[in-house]
């Protein structure tokens, strides 16, 4: 034994006797085709993986395309053999998931052949919620829904129709359709997704994404992120999570309760909900002090601070004050803190623990400047700026965009809802001030569910006073489709068209498609191509140079740069991946475009706004009176660079806020607002006044599941089908509460006050003592046999499930209550007491 | 998904003599020589004897194992070729959660290729080392899934046949290696899918193979070694205390839902 391992020392580099884990090198399936070549010799490579790289298993057809069961988008290949789909797996040519899928992107199966899916159109018969259903055709359908939006469009009210997206991976179409309608009321779903994350990157350092280049880098600090289990690219990035621990990479987990990702992790830091923030602030101020450790010239040259201006803001911020607001021991925050100011480069993880709190949006700022005090933004290594391929579209294909919409998107009194504040709109469809829609169609959406409070949206839906019209385009008879007038039959991801561009995390471009793996079972029909017959139903047919989803790709494609030269819409279809370079862009923000002067005039109408840095083209946006860049909400439309010593820079490029072309760490907007400027503690006003014994109550997504869409996929239900709340045993016994026992919660928040719930509870070591922690896919009361327990079409014979149990819903007792700056829904602010049941 | 025909390499009562395990396996340590059983295996037939190493340093648990089997298979809802337990241990705030995959270990000792009544066996060491099954010869006893220490085989109820008596209309399944995949070329589903790359597949016989150098570089552990079924999956970073307790299809549906 010994002398093998002598023999294989340098090869195999086996490091310490602690178990040090054998680096990424020795295994052949981590590296490229050509790098596995190279270096174990072709033969040896083919035996080590097998032929992994084939995209055909001998009997079966090979359709490459795109998952769609989370939105990692990772690239796909379909095995189909006599028109069924036998099986789904990664493709091995995408940059990103590298022929690896996770458990949700192998169940695709289960959504084409669930026996509760919607194959037919359906009208209602009897009251709203009463089940009772027959079946129509297209065309009935179509000249009923058209004859209604027609209505509206007669009566010079087209923003009654109102479109409310759940999972959109079809804005390629959607917004032609609506614009064609001069409809802008469209809503989406990102506020109970992480419409903080993205508001608060808006605010700082322009448009979202941030990648983290775990690949290149030194040092995991992860605050509130479970991307071991699910986030926007969860198999991706947990992959190179994997990869980072394997070659002795440091994670530092900050969570409420011991997610898989922080059972990884090399520390698991428990923390009160809702006080990362205090944290991060914390571990700002022992940074700042080090000027060995930060980066003075991005912070003084990059950004609208200075590190004086930090260094007097931070001072406050000290880690024993963070120990008293968060329980964190200060030297433990200290030594983490420096661990990651060395490890350079370090990156910063955040998603929902940070984010779903009144204070979340504040907590990503406070995130990202963490990362900018050390340099580690959009570098190798670091936090990175999003990079997606870029798709051309069909030539002569613009429909103006619409400005009439019902003021009921975005809550009310937000500093900046960028991306809407859409567990709002049923509360403003019921106050009525911003309009009612006449015709409100859900797509692939599902609001009874998903949002908080769920008993007056109920109520809302209900009304038909409130919403007269209600159409659904769903597979599922979801809650909030069981409630509607007309359902129609989705097509699956697996069933159509759409082009994508994933977040890269090679940080290199490429396009990817998605295609029909199989035909839509039934007569299921994308939304795509129902969205385009209702257009021309309602006469603006002309507007679209394109009569389906098919033609509409062949015609992008043959417009994609490098993607036209290589083979077009035959390639893409046949290989399901283009790369349209194969440079990671880094430091994008830097890119140089040329002195001020020659930039100016090689720019016609650019003007440099002295007072922010930014070029930009006032004459662009007629609206802006003052003359003055960001003095006007569009203004970032206009943006054309920012000047440093004298040259125009690419900068920090702004998106849907006017930002200047810096990284502002200083927030003018949020100034504008009467808001804190620089990133700053900002307490839970309810967490302020909780009774000694009450709880938070937190909610968690697990690795099995996907939001509220994948329960009827059996393969995945049959895992996880129960969520009994986690509580620490020593708060249990306070209680003499017992594994398995059943509890009663009541809800001390306002908006959901005195409201109750029962749920076994779960004893486990992994969560905070004041926290009870729920996963919130759970809980249905329809969606079919495999969500819970009922079936959607009685007739209709499936594999029955075995289990008994479909969890509970935490969903009743959390207010819609949003965080001020961004509109993000405060999912896991609650707080509640307990009882024995 | 029935085992290729192939010959059986050698009748079990003559592979505890076959198969030493140098330098072992105290019931607390539970470690396998691992070049012990390299070193046997290149003793038997000219082609790849496959094994499997999980590394339990790199699953994070995903299930995406789990869901793969599922789907290549097309394994019925409550029963399972492969899954994965968790497992956590500690106090607060010093908790912990580990992981294990387990599926068919593909014995050198099979005690379900013992128990088999079958003449010749309807399940049976194939010449690459794997454990096959085969449906014409099955006749439905069930004795196979009681003689399996681990849990990994169940039974899948078919229609009943005028040419085969069977003591009940069902046959034995359980994991092949994807043996219809290795026909091919392909790696098993599980191995191809694992997001941690924790899972590596290949010829124990090759010294050149991924798995045959982790194996010399690294201690490794199998299941249950004190059944002396000579496992061929092999574990890196199997916690030394765990106190394994196999039933088909783990504790993960139980994990977390304390009901049964």
């Amino acid at each position: 034994m010994a002398k093998t391992q002598m023999d294989r020392r340098n090869f195999l580099r086996l490091g310490a006797a602690s178990g040090a884990l054998v680096v990424a090198h020795t295994r052949p399936h981590m590296l490229t085709e050509a790098a596995g070549q190279e270096q174990f010799g072709a033969d040896r490579w083919k035996r080590a993986v097998g032929d992994r790289h084939s995209l055909t298993r001998r009997d079966l057809k090979a359709v490459p395309s795109s998952c769609l069961q989370c939105v990692a988008i990772c690239g796909i290949i379909g095995y189909v053999g006599d028109g069924r789909l036998v099986k789904i797996e990664g493709n091995p040519r995408s940059p990103n998931n590298r022929g690896m899928i996770c458990a949700r992107g192998q169940s695709g199966v289960n959504q084409v052949y669930d026996p509760d899916r919607v194959l037919y159109p359906l009208k209602r018969v009897g009251a709203r919620g009463e089940g009772k259903w027959k079946r129509i055709s297209w065309d009935e359908a179509l000249d009923e829904i058209a004859a209604k939006i027609k209505d509206c469009l007669d009566r010079g009210h087209p923003e009654e129709f109102m479109l409310h997206c759940g999972r959109n991976r079809c804005k390629w179409i959607q917004e032609p359709f609506c614009n064609a309608l001069d409809t802008h009321t469209v809503g989406d779903h990102t506020s109970i997704c992480e419409a903080g994350k993205w508001t608060a990157q808006e605010l700082t350092w322009g448009k979202h994404y941030d990648i983290n280049d775990v690949a290149n880098t030194n040092y995991l600090l992860n605050f509130g992120c479970n991307v071991l289990e699910a986030h926007t690219s969860h198999s991706y990035f947990s992959q190179r999570v994997i990869e980072a621990l394997a070659r002795g990479v440091k994670l530092v987990t900050f969570d409420v309760r011991l997610s898989n990702t922080a059972a990884k992790s090399s520390e698991w830091v428990p923390i009160k909900p809702g006080t990362d923030l205090a944290v991060i602030l914390a571990m700002g101020h022992v940074i700042i002090q080090r000027d060995d450790l930060i980066d003075h010239d991005f912070l003084e040259t990059w950004t609208t601070t200075t590190v004086a201006e930090l260094k007097e803001h931070l001072a406050q911020y000290t880690p024993e004050w963070a120990e008293r607001i968060s329980g964190v021991p200060a030297a433990d925050l200290r030594r983490i803190a420096l661990e990651f100011a060395t490890h350079k480069p370090s990156t910063v993880l955040s998603y929902r623990g940070l984010v779903a709190h009144e204070n979340g949006a504040m907590g990503e700022r406070a995130a990202k400047m963490l990362d900018a005090l050390v340099g580690n933004i959009d570098v190798p290594g670091g936090t990175c700026l999003n990079v997606t391929g870029k798709w051309g579209t069909p030539p002569d294909f613009t429909i103006p965009g619409s400005h009439k919409k019902l003021n009921i998107l975005d809550g009310e009194g937000l500093a900046y809802p960028t991306h809407h504040c859409s567990h709002k709109v049923f509360e403003q469809i019921r106050k009525g001030a911003g309009g009612r829609p006449k015709v409100y169609m859900l797509y692939v959406h599902n609001p009874l569910y998903v949002n908080g409070d769920c008993q007056a949206n109920i109520d809302t839906m209900k009304d038909e006073s409130l919403l007269p019209y209600i159409v659904a385009l769903d597979i599922a008879l979801s809650e909030s489709a069981q409630l509607a007038d007309l359902v129609l039959p989705d097509a699956t991801y697996l069933e159509r068209y759409d082009p994508e561009a994933p977040q890269s995390y090679q940080l290199i471009p490429f396009v990817q498609i998605r295609q029909p793996v199989v035909k839509p079972l039934g007569e299921a029909r994308a939304a795509q191509d129902v969205w385009m017959e209702l257009a021309r139903r309602l006469g603006k047919g002309d507007l679209f140079p394109f009569k389906t989803s098919e033609e509409y790709l062949r015609l992008a494609c043959a417009n994609t740069d490098g993607l036209k030269e290589a083979g077009g819409f035959d390639l893409l279809a046949k290989e399901g991946i283009f790369v349209q370079s194969d440079q990671p862009k880094y430091r994008k923000y830097a890119k140089d475009l040329g002195a001020l002067a020659e930039f100016l005039t090689a720019n016609a109408g650019a003007v440099h706004d002295e007072a922010t840095g930014v070029v930009w083209n006032p004459a662009k946006n007629a609206a802006n009176k003052t003359g003055k860049y960001g003095d006007h909400k569009d203004d970032y439309k206009s943006y054309l660079g920012q000047v440093r010593n004298g040259r125009v820079h690419a900068g920090f490029v702004p998106d849907k806020v006017p930002k200047s072309g810096l990284f502002e760490l200083k927030s003018h907007l949020l100034e504008r607002k009467g808001l804190p400027a620089l990133p700053s503690w900002q307490p839970i006003p309810e967490h302020q006044s909780m009774g000694p014994d009450d709880l938070h109550l937190t909610s968690f997504k697990v690795n099995v599941h996907t939001q509220s869409r994948t329960q009827n996929c059996k393969w995945l239900t049959e895992m996880f089908h129960d969520n009994p709340a986690w509580l620490n045993p020593a708060t249990a016994a306070k209680y003499g509460i017992k594994d398995g026992d059943e509890v009663v919660l009541t809800s001390k928040s306002d908006g959901t006050k005195g409201r109750t719930l029962k749920t076994k509870v779960h004893l486990t070591e992994g969560v905070h003592p004041q926290v009870i922690a729920i996963s919130h896919h759970l809980g249905h009361w329809a969606y079919g046999r495999y969500a819970s327990g009922k079936e959607a079409f009685p007739e209709v014979e499936g594999e029955p499930p075995w289990w008994k149990t479909f969890g509970v819903r935490p969903n009743w007792l959390i207010p819609n209550k949003p965080d001020p700056i961004s509109g993000q829904w405060s999912q896991n602010d609650t707080v509640v007491s307990l009882q024995r049941a | 998904m029935n085992g290729k025909e192939n010959t059986q390499v050698q009748p079990p009562s003559s592979r505890r003599d076959f198969l030493r395990t140098t330098g072992v396996a105290t019931a607390a340590a539970s470690l396998v020589s691992a070049e012990s059983v390299l070193h046997e295996v290149r003793a038997a037939s000219g082609g790849p004897h496959y094994g499997m190493v999980v590394d339990l340093r790199r699953c994070f648990g995903c299930h995406a194992c789990s869901a793969a089997c599922k789907a290549e298979y097309r394994v019925p809802l409550g029963k399972w070729n492969s899954w994965v337990n968790s497992r956590e241990t500690g106090q607060f705030p010093k908790a912990a959660r580990t992981f294990l995959p387990v599926l068919c270990n593909h014995c050198e000792n099979p005690p379900c290729v013992t128990a088999c009544p079958t003449e010749p066996k309807a399940t049976f060491v194939a010449a690459d080392g794997t454990v096959q099954l085969t449906d014409e010869r099955c006749i439905g006893c069930a004795r196979c899934e009681r003689a399996c220490p681990y849990k990994v085989r169940w039974m899948l109820a078919v229609p009943p046949d005028p040419k085969l008596d069977r003591f009940k209309d069902q046959v034995a399944r359980k994991c092949t290696f994807c043996v219809h995949r290795l026909a091919d070329g392909l790696v098993p589903a599980c191995v191809n899918t694992c997001n941690a790359r924790a899972r590596i597949f290949g010829d124990l016989k090759d010294p050149q193979s991924e798995i045959s150098q982790l194996l010399a570089a690294n201690k490794a552990a199998v299941l249950l070694p004190d059944k002396d079924t000579q496992p061929k999956v092999f574990y890196l970073g199997l916690p030394p205390d765990l106190d394994y307790q196999p039933t088909n299809g783990g504790d993960y549906a139980r994990d977390l839902a304390s009901a049964a």
